[in-house]
């Protein structure tokens, strides 16, 4: 059986949550089936310029066939388009646009996936958002898996994206609150999906000494690892953590690791490391108290499993739905609203040993559970099997088409922001268990949309 | 001492999180939001400036000062510029050289009939009046739209001032809360360390002497002990009394260490009334190292 995966961008090098998850999957999905990564030519996620060259290359092993991509993005022309499609009513036509503008126009792409649709038995796409993932799951149809990795910002609210996932074969969530935002914005209940997630490439023993050797660390600290960006919240930590360190009785010292786009303050108590390798990263990570994760916008943090896989306490923003709900169903990790939270989580993480350690360890005993290579995986290979025996028995939908050419270009649509507005919010304590379906392959009965769940 | 030791390996991080955020509103005395610390303080711009110390209307000044409507009047009519010649030209090409060119012929034929140069003067003058009224009116419209902001800035200033003295009116309340609870403590260790001295005091000496020797023992007489044990006795309530005044009224800090003294707001949640704990030695509350579980 051969597999391809369809991602924005693809690479050993390449930093980014749904490329390296991607090439994580792919990594681990070839030692069971064929795979192949189909991908641009793009390595910078703004400009999706084209600095690798097309044609056939080979990263860790795997295939990896690369397409040019037919214009840069122009972020001005973006941002226009996105004020319109978020923020005004707009009509389909606009939306398409939208995408069109956001990329990476791979045109060449995608004309490869309808030519070659009958060479792979399943396309897996990653990122809903994109170009390549719109486009080819209309050209694809009904092989199409997807990895939609959405977050809670208004382009889950675009109209064009209902159709894609009531279209898709199926669905790999990352976590229930994912799964429970796209089943609320497009009523797709019925079509097969699962929580799945990533595992990770922690080391079996990390080394926290020489960590500390190596970079001079001294004393206990907490740590954040990503890109240092304030749309990840690092701008409200920094001001927390300086607040914490003037308030509060403490020795806790702030590392952080990654590269920045934001002004790092200068502080005794804040130690910026920059780009590490992942060897330091892990073991930066296991010689740390705590791991902060100050983002408000995530569809699964890896550094969050990652941490967790090394034992280690989060602390999360808890205004980030998948955060609060992860620490809470792993019961390894406090979560903060407001800096009085912070600093009493913090505190109370820094003080209470115990209570740290012991929340590492559900925490390791979460990953391991859920998050583990070998679940992973086959979760996976229990869907394409599922998908295959659908196949035989010949219950395959079609994705819906689009509007008339007079019907698209009619301003009707609502701002995307609006929608996601009126969308649900709130962890998922108890994660509900997947509808009944009856013999046909249908659902037992249509759920009318996903009530408030959460508190 | 931290607030959430835990004895066994079972955690709820939601019980964690509430109990942190109780604390947090006991230490703040009452939980106010932003938002009603906010409504509070727009109640308390009232009450401050509302008496005649200030001015009786200045609410409701500023209230009609601040959502002035942008001027809707349409843009006024460029000004006519008018010379002596205006009155002969004609916006016409050719033949409106013609026309003027008549105009100027027949000149002097009008003047027989009334004089047209004050009428040009006159106008011309206006022409000027305008100009300047113009520009006047400008110099105004632009003061008063700097005056617009200005009192739209005032209004933020008082506003902010407000609430900034709101919050520490509250923070001041915490704090006489505090200051109470611990001067009620220092009476009370004050009035224990009198009662503890006054019963040292009045021991019988014979007592002190005959729990000085070991029981069972006869051999040393017991003249010469009853002087000794009175110097032990003197010496040992000196240094209990050096000690209580080093000591001061410190147990109270133990009961709202840990978590809670991270929180920016100063603690209140002691009563006056309440038991204090048994004396300890300050200086190791807030070591670094880790913390014995509650037992």
């Amino acid at each position: 059986m051969k597999t391809a995966i369809v991602v924005q961008r693809y690479g050993a090098d390449l930093s980014g949550g749904a490329e390296v998850h991607a090439r994580y999957v792919t990594e681990h999905l070839s030692r069971h089936v064929e795979v192949e990564v189909l991908t641009t030519c793009a390595r910078d996620y703004v400009s999706w310029r084209n600095d690798l060259p097309a044609g056939v290359d080979v990263v860790n092993g795997i295939r990896v066939r690369r397409f040019p991509v037919a214009r840069e993005r122009d972020i001005f022309d973006f941002a226009d388009w996105s004020t319109r499609v978020f923020e005004r009513v707009h009509s389909v036509s606009d939306e398409l646009a939208w995408i069109e503008s956001e990329g990476p126009t791979s045109t060449e792409l995608v004309r490869h996936l309808r030519a070659a649709r009958g060479d792979y038995d399943y396309f897996i796409f990653f990122s809903y958002r994109y170009y390549h993932a719109y486009h080819g799951i209309r050209a694809i149809n009904s092989r199409s898996l997807l990895v939609p990795t959405a977050e809670r910002d208004p382009a889950i609210g675009v109209s064009v994206f209902g159709p894609i996932f009531r279209g898709v074969r199926a669905l790999m969530y990352n976590s229930f609150e994912e799964r429970a935002l796209i089943q609320a914005v497009s009523g797709n209940e019925h079509v097969p999906g699962v929580v799945v997630g990533v595992g990770s490439e922690v080391g079996a023993r990390p080394d926290r000494l020489r960590f500390r050797q190596k970079y001079g660390i001294r004393g206990p600290f907490a740590i954040y690892v990503g890109r240092i960006d304030e749309n990840k919240g690092c701008q409200e930590l920094f001001d927390y953590f300086r607040r914490y360190a003037n308030n509060v009785r403490s020795r806790l010292s702030l590392v952080l690791i990654g590269s920045s786009i934001l002004d790092i303050p200068s502080h005794p108590r804040i130690r910026h490391l920059g780009y590490v390798s992942d060897e330091d990263k892990f073991d930066a990570i296991a010689a740390a108290d705590v791991l902060i994760m100050p983002s408000y916008f995530e569809s699964l943090s890896m550094v969050v499993l990652e941490a967790w896989a090394l034992g280690r306490p989060v602390l999360a923003n808890a205004h980030c739905d998948v955060l609060l709900g992860q620490s809470i169903r792993s019961n390894a990790g406090l979560f903060y609203e407001n800096y009085d939270e912070f600093a009493a989580a913090l505190r109370t993480l820094e003080r209470d040993r115990r209570l740290a350690d012991t929340l590492g360890r559900n925490g390791e005993a979460y990953y391991r559970r859920h998050y583990s290579w070998p679940v992973v995986e086959r979760k996976y290979l229990d869907m394409i099997d599922r998908l295959k025996r659908e196949d035989e028995e010949g219950g395959v939908r079609g994705i819906e088409s689009l509007p008339s050419w007079f019907t698209r270009r009619r301003k009707t649509v609502l701002p995307a922001a609006e929608v996601l507005a009126k969308l649900p919010c709130g962890p998922v304590r108890a994660p509900k268990p997947p509808p009944a379906r009856q013999l046909d392959g249908k659902p037992a009965a249509r759920a009318g949309g996903v009530a408030r769940y959460g508190q | 001492m931290p607030d959430f030791s835990i004895r066994s390996d079972s955690v709820d991080v939601e019980q964690i999180m509430r109990r942190i955020r109780a604390r947090i509103r006991e230490k703040r005395g009452v939980d106010y939001t932003e938002d009603e610390i906010r409504e509070l303080a727009n109640v308390k711009l009232e009450k401050f400036l509302d008496p005649d110390k200030v001015r009786s209307d200045l609410i409701e000044h500023y209230r009609r000062q601040r959502p002035i409507p942008p001027l809707q009047t349409p843009p006024a009519p460029p000004n006519y510029g008018f010379e002596d010649e205006t009155i002969y030209a004609s916006s016409r090409s050719l033949s409106g050289r013609i026309i003027r060119l008549l105009r100027r012929i027949l000149h002097p034929a009008l003047k027989l009939l009334f004089n047209p140069n004050p009428v040009i003067n006159v106008l011309h003058m206006q022409s000027a009046i305008n100009a300047y009224q113009t520009e006047q009116f400008d110099r105004i419209a632009q003061k008063v739209g700097l005056g617009d902001e200005l009192h739209a800035l005032h209004y933020e200033v008082l506003n902010n001032l407000v609430v900034e003295m709101t919050k520490l009116g509250i923070e001041v309340k915490n704090l006489k809360m505090r200051v109470e609870s611990l001067s009620s403590r220092l009476d009370f260790d004050e009035r224990r360390a009198r009662a503890l001295e006054g019963v040292v005091q009045y021991r019988p000496a014979s007592a002190v002497a005959g729990a000085a020797a070991p029981a069972g023992k006869t051999t040393a007489p017991a003249e010469p002990a009853a002087p000794q044990a009175q110097e032990g006795e003197q010496a040992r309530r000196r240094r209990r009394r050096r000690r209580g005044r080093r000591r001061g009224p410190a147990p109270a800090t133990a009961a709202t260490e840990g978590a809670a003294d991270a929180a920016p707001v100063p603690t209140g949640a002691t009563g006056p009334g309440s038991e204090p704990a048994a004396p300890t030695d300050s200086s190791s509350d807030d070591s670094d190292g880790p913390d014995t579980p509650e037992s």
